[in-house]
């Protein structure tokens, strides 16, 4: 039922990737690299031929086109020498296996980082293994006390409350809901809700007389009705106990981690894809932009 | 040697606004300025690929936007900011500069557009007026093929002339109606147009790091062949002003200049972001990308053979610093020698 999760590489894994010392790219496999290397470092110039270093290259160009090779194409501009013989993963100077390493590991504790405020979840162990969510159960007798107790509480709000409260600010699609479910985590309610509860799920929407998730116009959901807040902690401000407030806040997580995991895997839901690719749009900043003239004219009038 | 790279030891003395290749000898080419003068160089000079020497200097009496040559090697046309000086004025337009001028050779016609939104077509075979064609928008670009003329202008619009109809025009001197009108495929300003040598169809390039290549073929399945890519950007990581966190920005260079590699109908872009990267238009794969020049690319021209690739750099046009740009002793012009199949496409092999 649920959607494969997507295994990111470890550490290990991505240290023992094959990867070019003149690009920096990394390859699946040695031999992927060296194909890489002959194709677009050690390659001729002017026949195409692939020779297998950057010494038998010059040695090429030497006899074949009478033609001295003075550095390899397409390489990082420091690394563009021919003093040094590489050969797939071989030849590399320790010091550039050092800086690669490092920057390898740094780059891997920052996607994790990343990763991990976007989705909230823990840091996975090894990548494997993932204990599962804690089901809650509760008997029967418990959920019948906690009825209980959250009816004697909603009467003695009621009582403190003045009457007519909820039912002035209420939206007009509300008018239908049964008499026996309240608006739930309604602002009225003092102290319905604690506060930290409040502010996670409320703190942008202010003016909204329920943190319920359905819109105004719609229905209520069935749930909410049945259960009242039991099973649906963000439909009340009436969270007994802290583990509800962390498997509410966890259940939020999960639609997030949700949605994220659908973008990884390149699914994605209508409703998200336009502002994601809004934020990529922001991301481009273009050197110059003009609608009207050319930088050559703008240039003749600063000159005129 | 490797395939080298020389460079011209004697630059311009302010930005270099066009390149133009001499049609029979691949050693000589033309360079206008904006230091008011046109410069004439030849690389056959010296042993080693010398440094090219610099064969003369034509001075003007305003800053040069673009030259190009004329029937032989002993000819050339240039087009001028203010258009007018001493030499003999051939058409001026009104009000505005010249901003691009072209010779076609088998037409004998030279072409020029001018930001007065004209543009002036002058058979130079007699001495007859020029014929003014009014454009509907500033022309930003202009390229000649065997057969066409391609105007790029403002508001993306884009018009094609067919140059035996501009020929008859003059003749008849009738008002000519473009060949075709297109909105051109990129959504942001047009900053370079180049056609290809086999008369089939055009490259265009934007300010916005972007290069199409188009048909003239009208048909639907030859317009259906058109597309475009994303080039010269570079990641770089930026502060956000909001937050002050670090992340990565594509940065998006104009496209300043385009050529088409005359035997190989491949082509090269060369960008603000100081790179050339050639482009087989068939196969649509970038074959090559050079080394990032230490400047912005403002212009390209390959030699009549193909040999040479002459690549004009200076301070790069930006938004923020284009109202006090100064390029004074900082234009350089590089001359590439090509191996012989570096600009072969694969396709042709």
């Amino acid at each position: 039922m649920g959607k494969k999760r997507r295994r990111h590489p470890t550490l290990e894994e991505l240290l023992e990737r094959a990867w070019c010392y003149y690009c920096e790219r990394d390859f699946e496999d040695l031999k992927l690299l060296i194909s890489h290397q002959k194709a677009k470092h050690f390659k001729c110039d002017r026949c195409g031929r692939r020779l297998n270093t950057a010494g038998g290259l010059s040695v090429h160009m030497n006899q074949v086109h009478k033609e001295s090779l003075s550095n390899v194409e397409n390489a990082l501009s420091n690394r563009q020498g021919l003093d040094v013989e590489i050969f797939g993963m071989e030849g590399i100077p320790e010091d550039v296996v050092q800086q690669h390493n490092q920057r390898i590991i740094q780059n891997f504790y920052q996607a994790q980082a990343d990763r991990q405020t976007a989705t909230g979840n823990p840091p996975s162990g090894a990548g494997a293994d993932h204990s599962r969510k804690k089901l809650k159960f509760e008997s029967p007798e418990e959920l019948k006390t906690r009825l209980r107790e959250y009816a004697a509480r909603r009467l003695s709000e009621k009582a403190a409350a003045p009457p007519s409260n909820p039912r002035d600010v209420q939206s007009p699609g509300q008018g239908n809901m049964p008499f026996n479910a309240p608006p739930h985590g309604h602002p009225g309610y003092p102290g319905a809700a604690p506060s930290a509860y409040n502010g996670l799920q409320q703190s942008n929407l202010p003016a909204r007389p329920t943190a319920n998730p359905t819109s105004p116009g719609l229905p209520q959901r069935p749930q909410q009705q049945q259960y009242g807040s039991n099973y649906w902690p963000p439909a009340g401000g009436n969270a007994s106990t802290v583990d509800e407030l962390v498997s509410g806040a966890s259940r939020q997580n999960d639609n997030i981690d949700h949605i994220i995991r659908m973008a990884e895997a390149g699914v994605k839901p209508a409703k998200e894809d336009a502002p994601a690719e809004k934020k990529k749009k922001d991301k481009n900043r273009m050197v110059f932009n003009n609608e009207e003239r050319c930088p050559e004219e703008l240039l003749s009038m600063i000159l005129a | 040697m490797a395939p080298s790279q020389i460079e011209i030891a004697q630059p311009p003395a302010d930005a270099i606004s066009a390149i133009a290749f001499a049609p029979s000898t691949p050693t000589r080419f033309l360079v206008s300025s904006w230091s008011k003068s046109v410069y004439l160089y030849d690389m056959s000079g010296g042993e080693e690929g010398g440094e090219g020497c610099l064969l003369g200097e034509f001075e003007h009496p305003a800053p040069v936007l673009s030259v190009c040559f004329g029937d032989d090697d002993n000819e050339a046309y240039t087009g001028l900011d203010l258009s007018s000086g001493e030499l003999t004025v051939l058409t001026k337009h009104a009000g505005a500069p010249a901003s691009k001028v072209a010779y076609s050779r088998e037409h004998s016609l030279l072409i020029s557009t001018s930001w007065d939104m004209t543009m002036h077509i002058l058979p130079t075979s007699n001495s007859s007026s020029p014929l003014i064609v009014t454009l509907p928008a500033k022309p930003f670009a202009l390229s000649l093929s065997p057969s066409k003329v391609v105007v790029a202008m403002a508001a993306r619009l884009l018009h094609i002339y067919s140059l035996p109809s501009l020929v008859a025009g003059i003749q008849a001197g009738n008002p000519v109606e473009p060949w075709q009108m297109r909105e051109s495929s990129l959504k942001f300003m047009t900053r370079s147009v180049s056609c290809m040598p086999s008369d089939l169809g055009y490259a265009t390039s934007s300010v916005e790091g972007r290069v199409a290549v188009e048909w003239f073929d009208s048909s639907a399945e030859s317009q259906a062949r058109k597309y475009a890519f994303k080039c010269h950007r570079t990641l770089h990581a930026e502060k956000n002003e909001e937050d002050g966190k670090e992340e990565t920005v594509d940065l998006v260079y104009p496209v300043n200049a385009l050529a088409f590699h005359p035997v190989h109908g491949t082509f090269a872009s060369g960008g603000g972001d100081g790179t050339v990267a050639l482009w087989d238009a068939a196969a649509k794969r970038r074959m090559k990308q050079y080394q990032k020049f230490p400047d912005s690319v403002h212009c390209l021209a390959f030699s009549c053979d193909g040999k040479y690739l002459a690549v004009g750099i200076g301070p790069g046009f930006e938004d923020a610093t284009i109202n006090h740009y100064d390029a004074k002793g900082k234009a350089r012009i590089l001359v590439r020698e090509l191996g012989e199949n570096e600009a072969k496409g694969k396709s042709s092999k």
